[in-house]
């Protein structure tokens, strides 16, 4: 029994040590986010914002962050918009993301673009996530554990990021089938492991005063009409609003000889201004989001909106 | 899943812990045995059935050479001496076939998946244009740890043979003792002396065993993820474009290999042996202190041990004894005395342990050659021996004097080094591409002229591959003088042990190479 409560004091006191670990780290990435790398970088610039500035919070895998651009919705709107999507980003990912970027923002609306919601990396991979994710966001030492390296190998740097947002200026055409939705009864399945994730989203979003919006962004290669029914079906049960922007792409003005970064992968900085363009009308009509621009306080986004129309000039000017 | 991962250490393992813990202890090996089959399903799915009629092969064959001892018992019993040498003959020879089925059938199943390719290669590309047929390459799907279960397969056969163990009546015991799931992938390849007995004990969990052994885990995963999984950047940087490298830089491939080589299997081993504990269960050691070894042979009785004592126990000694050794025995000392006769028994039952041990690791020539490598540099060892004691005798020097151990340790690891460096290659010829590059090419400036620098790691990579090593060296030179580390810490002040198990803890936590920036390495050895 003495060995018993030895064993459990030890592991207490580990987690203690982690847990101070965890704040110290996070002390350190907040002021210098160059010292994170790759996937996890959004996490901590996230959390580096300015307390309850962001009113949407734009989730998802690739898709998303570069189909909305933040400081054109600002621009146009005056809605504050963060993208806070990462590569490839599977669910279990996207709640965590959410979670952490609740803790510091109250954003009313959770813009979730649904690609990642066919994603299912299988049976490990989902135990594996569902285990180091919630880990890694309680002891965020975990998820920023490589920050140390910066002492060595200096700050990475920040790559220029507007909100989340990089300017893609490249062109490469997408020559496939332009009729790419055709019209079809037949469902993608939506992975179980996705459901039960996008129900805790849902709760998180309630507990937290956010709607949650569904939004596919154009796509050729990742969307047809199957995970149209698909998606359509999901919102429709669980009654949430869904717009599949690859159904209304002529609407936006998408010319895919012009505005696709990879062969109709992703969207480039052209396409990306089009949806963005669609979804602050879609946004100032449906829901009721404050217009920023003229309050105090948001000088730092005023800035970065000059900061980011003079780099457009300069990059559309190439 | 593999043994590094999250998923195995913090939820696979707790799951089997806890569901072998509130079994019954009748059921507890059963729940172990579902375990490994669960485990071993994750890994190879349908390709399970090879290791299920391996296991249901093996128990019968053992039955079957069981039930061959009682029945000549028997027969011995009311025969007159007369004839008591007959049907002892008559039944050895019958054993003799029965294990030789049983071997040929094993060896025959694992030769065909895992050399087949090379072999219809290799003949299609010497006899291709006078064989009137064309031996075609298939695509073979090879169950993990089928190199690993298989010898022990075997050797649990030769065993019964040999009566040096009982054949195992419950077929689930057997079932267990080749499919155990944390030795499965990578060994150690066990006896059934080793674990056949112990496995479906059933014993309960025990905190000090849990304790131990999860601080084995982690001391396998610092070994792992801080530095193999570092190391294997550099190393794929450079044996993935050889010909772009310089001598010096292939020098520094050899020796970066051989640390990651070290560092990834003696780490997945801590991490097996670990698991093992975790159940009570003892597994056998598979490393001591290698680059401590003074000669190619010691080193091989300290580096892969179970695979050695196999080798050894299986090969070594049956060749050894064999009629046609024996035969050279008794002409060699006739007519050549003892040197001599000495030297081609060694020779004779040395060549069949490396040529398998070579082939072991794969099906391609790199290996064959690593397994003549070692067998040329051991027989060398002997023969030289000699002539060594004869110099050394010029000089006064005794062959035990403490400073030529030092010489003899720097010259294993130049051994160690080049045998890794044509295991690692990607093919003999660029094997010998890259040893050849070492005496043409060799400018030691390459190394900090942006040549190590330049291979992907960063200054802080090579900082933890440097420090992890400083690490592993000083806790192997402890061991080297034969303390116990963990007896020793057990006796230390309680902050001084805790704050060494949390810097291990937060070592793995912090420096591991995981997560944004890393690729997942695979298990060198499971690949064998």
């Amino acid at each position: 029994m003495k060995k018993l409560k030895k064993v459990i004091l030890f592991f207490v006191l580990f987690i203690v040590l982690l847990w101070a670990c965890s704040i110290g780290i996070q002390a350190v990435v907040r002021t210098a986010q160059g010292a994170v790398s790759g996937r996890s970088r959004v996490f901590a610039s996230v959390s580096a914002e300015k307390k309850n500035t962001i009113d949407v919070l734009v989730a998802g895998d690739s898709e998303s962050y570069t189909s909305v651009s933040p400081m054109d919705l600002w621009d146009q709107t005056g809605i504050a918009a963060y993208d806070c999507g990462q590569p490839g980003q599977r669910i279990q990912e996207t709640y965590y993301m959410l979670k952490t970027a609740f803790k510091t923002q109250s954003p009313k609306l959770v813009l979730f673009e649904t690609n990642t919601m066919f994603r299912d990396p299988g049976l490990l991979k989902n135990v594996q996530l569902s285990l180091t994710e919630p880990l890694a966001y309680h002891f965020p030492v975990i998820k920023y554990h490589n920050a140390w390296k910066a002492l060595f190998d200096g700050s990475g740097g920040l790559k220029t990021s507007y909100k989340g947002f990089e300017i893609r200026n490249k062109i490469v055409s997408y020559e496939g089938d332009e009729e790419y939705m055709k019209e079809t009864k037949d469902k993608t399945a939506i992975p179980e492991v996705v459901r039960v994730y996008m129900e805790k989203i849902k709760k998180l979003c309630e507990k937290n005063g956010a709607d949650l919006l569904l939004v596919s962004a154009p796509s050729p290669k990742n969307y047809n009409y199957k995970k149209h029914n698909a998606l359509e079906e999901y919102a429709r049960e669980n009654k949430l609003p869904y717009v599949d922007l690859n159904m209304k792409y002529r609407d936006i003005g998408i010319d895919w000889k012009r505005d696709s970064y990879d062969k109709g992968d992703h969207l480039n900085i052209s396409g990306a201004r089009k949806v963005t363009a669609y979804i602050g009308k879609y946004l100032t009509d449906n829901y009721s989001l404050p217009d920023r621009r003229d309050e105090d306080g948001w000088q730092e986004w005023k800035e970065m909106a000059k900061e980011y129309f003079e780099e457009l000039n300069t990059k559309l000017q190439q | 899943m593999t043994y590094q991962s999250l998923v195995y250490g913090f939820a696979f393992l707790p799951l089997y812990l806890a569901a072998y813990q509130l079994a019954p202890r009748k059921w507890r090996g059963r729940v172990l045995l579902g375990s490994s089959y669960l485990f071993f399903w994750s890994l190879s799915g349908s390709l399970i059935i090879y290791l299920l009629g391996t296991t249901v092969f093996v128990h019968c064959i053992g039955i079957w050479l069981e039930w061959l001892k009682s029945e000549q018992k028997t027969a011995l019993a009311s025969a007159q001496r007369s004839e008591k040498k007959k049907i002892k003959s008559a039944y050895q020879s019958r054993s003799r076939h029965v294990l030789a089925f049983g071997v040929l059938m094993l060896i025959g199943i694992l030769a065909y998946l895992k050399y087949y390719n090379f072999f219809a290669e290799n003949v299609t590309g010497i006899f291709g244009n006078i064989l009137p047929f064309t031996l075609e390459e298939k695509k073979i799907l090879m169950p993990v740890g089928i190199s690993f279960y298989t010898l022990q397969a075997v050797g649990y056969m030769a065993d019964v043979y040999w009566g040096k163990i009982r054949a195992e009546e419950n077929l689930e015991k057997t079932a267990l003792f080749l499919a155990f799931f944390p030795q499965i992938m990578e060994g150690p390849i066990c006896r059934w002396q080793d674990t056949g007995g112990t496995l479906f004990e059933g014993k309960p969990l025990e905190l000090n065993n849990l304790t131990d052994g999860y601080i084995r885990i982690f001391w396998g995963l610092f070994k792992k993820k801080v530095i193999a999984d570092r190391m294997s950047i550099g190393v794929d940087a450079i044996f993935g474009n050889y010909t772009s490298y310089s001598g010096a830089m292939t020098a520094f491939a050899a020796v970066a290999y051989t640390v990651q080589l070290y560092m990834e299997f003696s780490g997945c081993m801590d991490i097996i042996i670990g698991s093992g504990q975790l159940f009570g269960v003892k597994l056998p050691e598979n490393f001591r202190q290698p680059f401590c070894a003074q000669s190619a042979a010691e080193f091989w009785r300290r580096w892969h041990i179970t695979l050695g004592t196999w080798f050894k126990t299986y090969i070594f000694y049956p060749v050894s004894m064999s009629g046609p050794v024996k035969k050279w025995n008794q002409y060699g000392r006739k007519h050549f005395g003892k040197y001599v006769t000495m030297l081609g028994t060694s020779a004779m039952a040395l060549f069949p342990v490396w040529l398998c041990n070579g082939l072991w690791h794969g099906a391609r020539w790199s290996y064959i050659f690593y397994g003549m490598y070692y067998f040329t540099l051991i027989l060398l060892g002997i023969v030289v021996v000699p002539l060594r004691d004869r110099i050394l005798g010029i000089f006064h020097v005794s062959p035990g004097a403490g400073g030529l151990k030092y010489i003899r340790i720097a010259k294993t690891w130049a051994i160690i080094f080049v045998g890794e460096l044509f295991f690692r290659a990607d093919g003999l010829r660029a094997g010998l591409h890259m040893f050849g590059s070492m005496f043409r090419d060799f400018h030691i400036s390459d190394l900090w002229n942006g040549g190590i620098m330049n291979l992907g790691m960063s200054r802080a990579d090579l900082l933890a591959i440097a420090a992890g090593c400083v690490v592993v060296a000083a806790v192997g030179a402890v061991k080297e003088r034969g303390i116990d580390i963990r007896k020793s810490l057990a006796q230390k002040p309680v902050f001084l042990r805790w704050g060494l198990y949390y810097a291990l803890l937060l070592a793995v936590v912090v420096i591991a190479a995981y997560g944004d920036g890393y690729q997942a390495v695979d298990m060198i050895y499971a690949g064998f």
